[in-house]
């Protein structure tokens, strides 16, 4: 193989292993989101998967324990978000960012006593996956095929478009909102806990790192398709690998500014589809459930 | 923008604090503390001695700023939570000038370096406000990406070209002279930033409610079209507001810089962006009631170093009690709106 | 199925909007229900398709008390409804639409899914002209309105609600929806046709029950029908007669004249309005007539094009200048476009003057102006402390009429101004219009109520496709005529637009 080919075959599995927990994020909120919510906590859900799975993994050995465990724990505090936005009528903006701050506060509450212990990740497979990027990658047309071609599927885009259609339908959209919302949460646990558990084999208070944002930014350049969530996930994968690599390579640009990289692009591509939605006079794939509350 | 305190909005308070004060017992019980036992430290540590309130006092000042940032756009019903970046950035380029003339005299240097805090971070608002105005982008998803970058470029800065060779601890600047450093107030820490807080937050809330350009934002923000018609224009209120609240956060960052630490260094904003932002929301856009409850935060959240010493509960522990607040007023005035909504339409709306 | 409604009442708040109703739809009829809006109709149907649930009263199908508890179980009892707006998902397909409502199904739609062809067979056999792969967004106003009902029929419903089915149509679609509902009744369904229109009593309707503030207040068969009785029950009085304009001054000047504007959707749009005139916009939804409105309102950037008011050229923004202050701009929709919710009436009331206020502007004196003006449009309450939000639709328009017509304007565009209100708001509205067009102003009034242009108007204006394809004399012409004409199947090859 030439250099070039080392390079570069290394750039996409670098790119992928960076891509892998915004992948789980990008895929429950883009279900949030499919259903009519828009849920900015996905940052702390992460942050409390990622303690999580850190903790289980340290206690109890197992890696494949402790993405369960942040899975849970990301569904479980998604639910504060549910309650305050389904059986009470707040902000999502708000409850979104009231979810991320108390799920910063508990994570690295819960953090104190993590920060030094050592874990064993994942046994790495075959070029360089290990098991959570098999995961995510199986996820994408397994989530994809689901929403776009069965009838449950089919209901949860419904109630995205509106709930008051769903319901005449016969639909009980609070169902599917809250459904879509603990799913959202878990997916996003399962991304903190491969980021903790397999990614860096760390924690740190704080440690996503906004990711989660990027994450809620993202799904709106993936036009809400789970099956652009891939691609879109690699843009900030790519961006965080290559700002490593030049890092690496020429110890002359400070690491910090390559690492402002990865939010640059994700700003970039973020304001570029929203000049092209807002041009085109369609909707551009958004569920009509959202543009309210996009265009306050 | 809620500027009345009927008997509605007494009661939504009275609730609100029951079930923040509920959900904090639950968390302390969850973690094996006596609920009445820990608040009462974190009220001693808070408001218990002369030291205790001047830390709070401290505490409360940039957050303070921070509630006035993201307060301003807000009355143009903008939900910027950029107040973090913005004040990165004010520290950022306050610095850069105290760093580019260390032998100036105060008279030069303070004005100067207090101006370029609220010019850089007004400038830090600005591409959020542009992008927003020309492309429709969401300000709540670009400021937040770009809180991110503007601590980025403040870590790069300390760790790099900035940096002070000679720094036993963590990387720094050089200390500022003492030409550059804000004065203190009363013999504690508090100092001028929090008269200049103050004065700044008392000239908006005029502003906001007796003045033509006020009219103007709430009209804009109660139906663009409406405000439209009459001549008035969105985009260019949008990129005001934006452009004032930047200065604000901005001018909390070079404050916090220049009278506490001294010195820029990473991670200097303590949160204080977000927790202006839970203020901002608290206050319903009153500025009046956004600087009662900044000191109310700033005191929880001072109260936390204090816990760590008496009661040996990390400092974290308050962050998870400021964020049952805000989940606290979210739920209470969420569950209000619900209730008020279905007796009007009779349809639940989901 | 023979339906039954006992007693039912429902309130909202402060409002009664259902009180101690008896209603009744038998098999293989057409009951309309009649009635102004704001008169109970709608929610009386939402109560019997589970929406709500009744505070009182019962609901017999078919001699069975049932408990219909949810739009689910409505549709598993047999009952269809279709909505006016909220029933199909526009960035669906048909064949979507129609996969959603089934109650039951296998989980798999994809290709090849054995659910779908029944769909398929059902579509084909009801509905033949449309590609059950089309986007819903993609179909016209009465195409959506066909998927509806072969949405209902999928069901195997036994009986159809309507509500309000006619609004949006052209009267060649609206003849074509007549006569689907008298093939449903003769296939011995159960309809319920909801509207406010006599027009659609008249064509399709076997019994009518009128409704009035929340009660039940006749039930005649349709065939003997007392119109005017019928709508002194509507009302609750005789009618206001409204002052029918001055016929019109041959010699009068234009005022407005609009030369070949491009705007939005409207491509080289003319018109011309005379002083005292009163000229009406007709088309089908989607022709332009509310980017014409906005343009002239100064709301929407006109790219080509002239506007000119009295022999001056017009400028956006509207308050910028003298000449643009002469309009007086009514949109459509107050609530959403013309008033500020969350203000004042006060506020509302100076919002034309605001740019000119005082840097530190006397409230005291804004309230004391609005006062007067509240007073002499009668808007209630007649606070000027009151939120604008807090108006009923009817005092809405009056308070937009009280800000822009009071200082005698020269030209008046008024957009769908009476939509959604009562007869007797409705009444206020026009005389308010047309007392101005008695002193000499010119009038441009978009209506969606052909009956209404046609008996107010000196002339009316037909709008296709973002231009004016004809000016028709309001006296002269016949609804046939101006259907044809909306839909554009009256064009002759060298008709001129006026």
């Amino acid at each position: 193989m030439s250099s070039v080919e080392i390079v570069l075959s290394g750039l996409l599995i670098s790119a992928l292993r960076s891509a892998t927990p915004l992948l789980f994020a990008l895929l429950g909120e883009c279900l949030t989101q499919r259903a009519g919510r828009i849920n900015l906590g996905v940052e702390g859900q992460m942050l409390v998967g990622a303690a999580s799975g850190y903790g289980a993994t340290a206690f109890t050995g197992s890696p494949w324990l402790g993405l369960l465990a942040g899975a849970l724990a990301g569904a479980l505090l998604s639910l504060v978000y549910a309650l305050l936005t389904v059986p009470a009528a707040a902000n999502p903006f708000a409850s979104g960012l009231a979810v991320w701050m108390l799920a910063f506060g508990l994570s690295a509450y819960a953090g104190t006593g993590l920060v030094g212990l050592r874990i064993e990740g994942f046994e790495p497979l075959a070029w360089g996956l290990t098991p959570s990027i098999v995961l995510a990658l199986a996820l994408v047309p397994l989530i994809g095929l689901w929403l776009y071609r069965t009838r449950t599927g089919l209901r949860w885009r419904a109630v995205g478009e509106s709930p008051e259609t769903a319901r005449a339908a016969g639909i009980r959209p609070w169902a599917v909102i809250v459904s879509a919302i603990a799913v959202g949460g878990l997916l996003s646990g399962l991304g903190g806990a491969a980021l903790s558990v397999d990614y860096t084999r760390t924690w740190a208070e704080g440690m996503t790192a906004g990711r989660g944002l990027v994450a809620v930014g993202l799904v709106i350049v993936a036009r809400w398709n789970p099956w652009l969530a891939l691609p879109a996930a690699l843009l900030f994968g790519g961006a965080e690998a290559l700002s490593l690599r030049l890092q690496a390579a020429d110890s002359a640009i400070s690491a910090h500014l390559l690492h402002t990289l990865p939010y640059l692009t994700s700003l970039a591509v973020f304001a570029f589809t929203c000049l092209r939605l807002g041009a085109r006079r369609g909707d551009g794939g958004a569920p009509a459930g959202l543009k309210a509350v996009f265009e306050h | 923008m809620d500027d009345g305190l009927g008997s509605a909005a007494l009661r939504e308070i009275g609730l609100s604090a029951a079930a923040f004060i509920a959900l904090s017992a639950l968390f302390f019980g969850l973690i094996g503390r006596e609920p009445i036992a820990m608040l009462g430290a974190i009220a001693e540590a808070s408001v218990g001695s002369g030291y205790a309130l001047g830390e709070s006092v401290l505490r409360a000042t940039p957050i303070l700023l921070c509630a006035l940032a993201t307060l301003t756009p807000a009355r143009v019903g903008q939900m910027s939570v950029g107040a973090e970046g913005q004040l990165y950035f004010g520290a950022l380029t306050g610095t850069g000038v105290v760093l580019a003339f260390p032998q100036a005299p105060s008279v030069v240097l303070m004005p100067a370096l207090l101006a370029a805090g609220a010019a850089g971070g007004a400038l830090w608002a600005l591409l959020p406000a542009l992008l927003r105005v020309a492309a429709r982008v969401n300000e709540t998803i670009s400021t937040l990406l770009l809180n991110y970058v503007a601590a980025l470029l403040v870590t790069w800065l300390v760790y790099g070209p900035w940096k002070n060779p000679h720094s036993q601890g963590w990387p720094a600047t050089i200390d500022f002279p003492d030409a550059a450093r804000l004065p203190t107030l009363w013999d504690s820490r508090v100092h001028a930033g929090l008269l200049l807080a103050l004065a700044l937050a008392v000239l908006l809330h005029g502003l906001f409610t007796r003045t033509r350009w006020g009219l103007v934002l709430d009209i804009l923000r109660s139906n663009p079209r409406a405000g439209q018609q009459a001549g008035l224009s969105l985009a260019r209120q949008i990129v005001l507001t934006m452009l004032i609240g930047g200065a604000l956060a901005g001018l909390a960052g070079i404050a916090e810089t220049s009278a506490v630490q001294g010195r820029l260094q990473a991670d200097l904003s303590n949160g204080a962006g977000l927790s202006g932002f839970l203020v901002a929301w608290l206050a319903r856009g009153n500025v009046l009631r956004a600087i009662a409850l900044a000191l109310l935060v700033g005191a929880l959240l001072a109260a936390g170093d204090g816990l760590q010493m008496s009661a040996g509960v990390p400092s974290s522990a308050t962050l998870v009690v400021q964020g049952l607040l805000f989940v606290a007023v979210l739920g209470v005035g969420g569950w209000r709106a619900r209730a008020m909504a279905s007796r009007r339409t009779g349809a639940v709306d989901v | 199925m023979h339906i039954r409604l006992h007693g039912i009442s429902k309130r909202f708040g402060q409002v009664q909007a259902v009180d101690r109703v008896d209603f009744e739809a038998r098999p293989g009829t057409v009951t309309a229900l009649l009635g102004e809006n704001g008169a109970g109709k709608s929610t009386l149907m939402k109560l019997l398709f589970g929406l709500h649930r009744p505070d009182a009263g019962y609901i017999e199908l078919d001699g069975q008390t049932q408990l219909v508890d949810s739009p689910r179980t409505a549709i598993r009892f047999g009952i269809g409804m279709v909505f006016q707006q909220f029933s199909l998902i526009g960035s669906l397909t048909v064949r979507e639409n129609l996969a959603l409502v089934l109650p039951q199904g296998a989980w798999w739609i994809g290709r090849g899914a054995r659910r779908l062809a029944a769909i398929d067979r059902h579509l084909a056999a009801v509905l033949p002209e449309i590609d059950p792969n089309a986007r819903v967004a993609d179909l016209s106003v009465g195409q959506v309105q066909s998927v509806e009902l072969a949405k209902v029929l999928l069901l195997r419903a036994r009986c159809v609600i309507l509500d309000e089915p006619s609004a949006v149509l052209s009267p060649t679609e609206a003849q074509q929806l007549w006569r689907s509902i008298r093939q449903l009744a003769e296939r011995g369904l159960s309809v319920v046709l909801i509207t406010h229109k006599l027009a659609d009593v008249r064509a399709c309707a076997d019994r009518v029950s009128v409704m009035r503030a929340g009660r039940l207040v006749g039930d005649v068969p349709a065939g003997d029908l007392d119109e005017a009785a019928v709508v002194r029950l509507m009302v609750g009085h005789a009618p206001d007669k409204v002052r029918t304009p001055l016929p019109r001054d041959p010699a009068a000047r234009v005022r407005l004249w609009v030369k070949a504007i491009r705007a939005g959707s409207l491509n080289e749009l003319s018109l011309q309005v005379h002083a005292g005139e009163i000229v009406g916009v007709a088309g089908v939804s989607g022709s332009g007539q509310t980017e014409l409105a906005q343009a002239l309102g100064g709301v929407l950037p006109v790219q080509a094009g002239e506007v000119i008011l009295d022999g001056e050229r017009l400028r956006a923004p509207r308050y910028s200048s003298p000449t643009s202050a002469k309009l007086a701009y009514i949109p459509e929709q107050p609530l959403l476009n013309a008033v500020a919710p969350d203000l004042s009436l006060s506020v509302n009331l100076a919002l034309k003057r605001v740019a000119g206020l005082s840097f530190v502007p006397d409230r005291r004196q804004l309230e004391r102006h609005a006062s007067a003006l509240i007073a002499r449009f009668d808007v209630r309450p007649p606070d000027p402390r009151a939120l604008a939000g807090w108006l009923s639709g009817g005092n809405l328009q009056k308070l937009v009429a009280a800000r822009e017509l009071s200082e005698s304007p020269a030209v008046v565009v008024a957009c769908y101004p009476t939509m959604g209100l009562d007869i007797t708001a409705a009444a206020q509205v026009y005389e308010s219009l047309f007392g101005l067009a008695r002193e000499g102003s010119a009038v441009l009034w978009i209506s969606e109520d052909l009956d209404d242009l046609m008996t107010h108007a000196h002339r009316i204006a037909v709008m296709l496709d973002g231009r004016v394809v004809r000016v028709l004399d309001a006296a002269e012409t016949t609804l046939a005529e101006l259907g044809s004409w909306m839909t554009g199947s009256g064009v002759r090859p060298c008709a001129k637009s006026a």
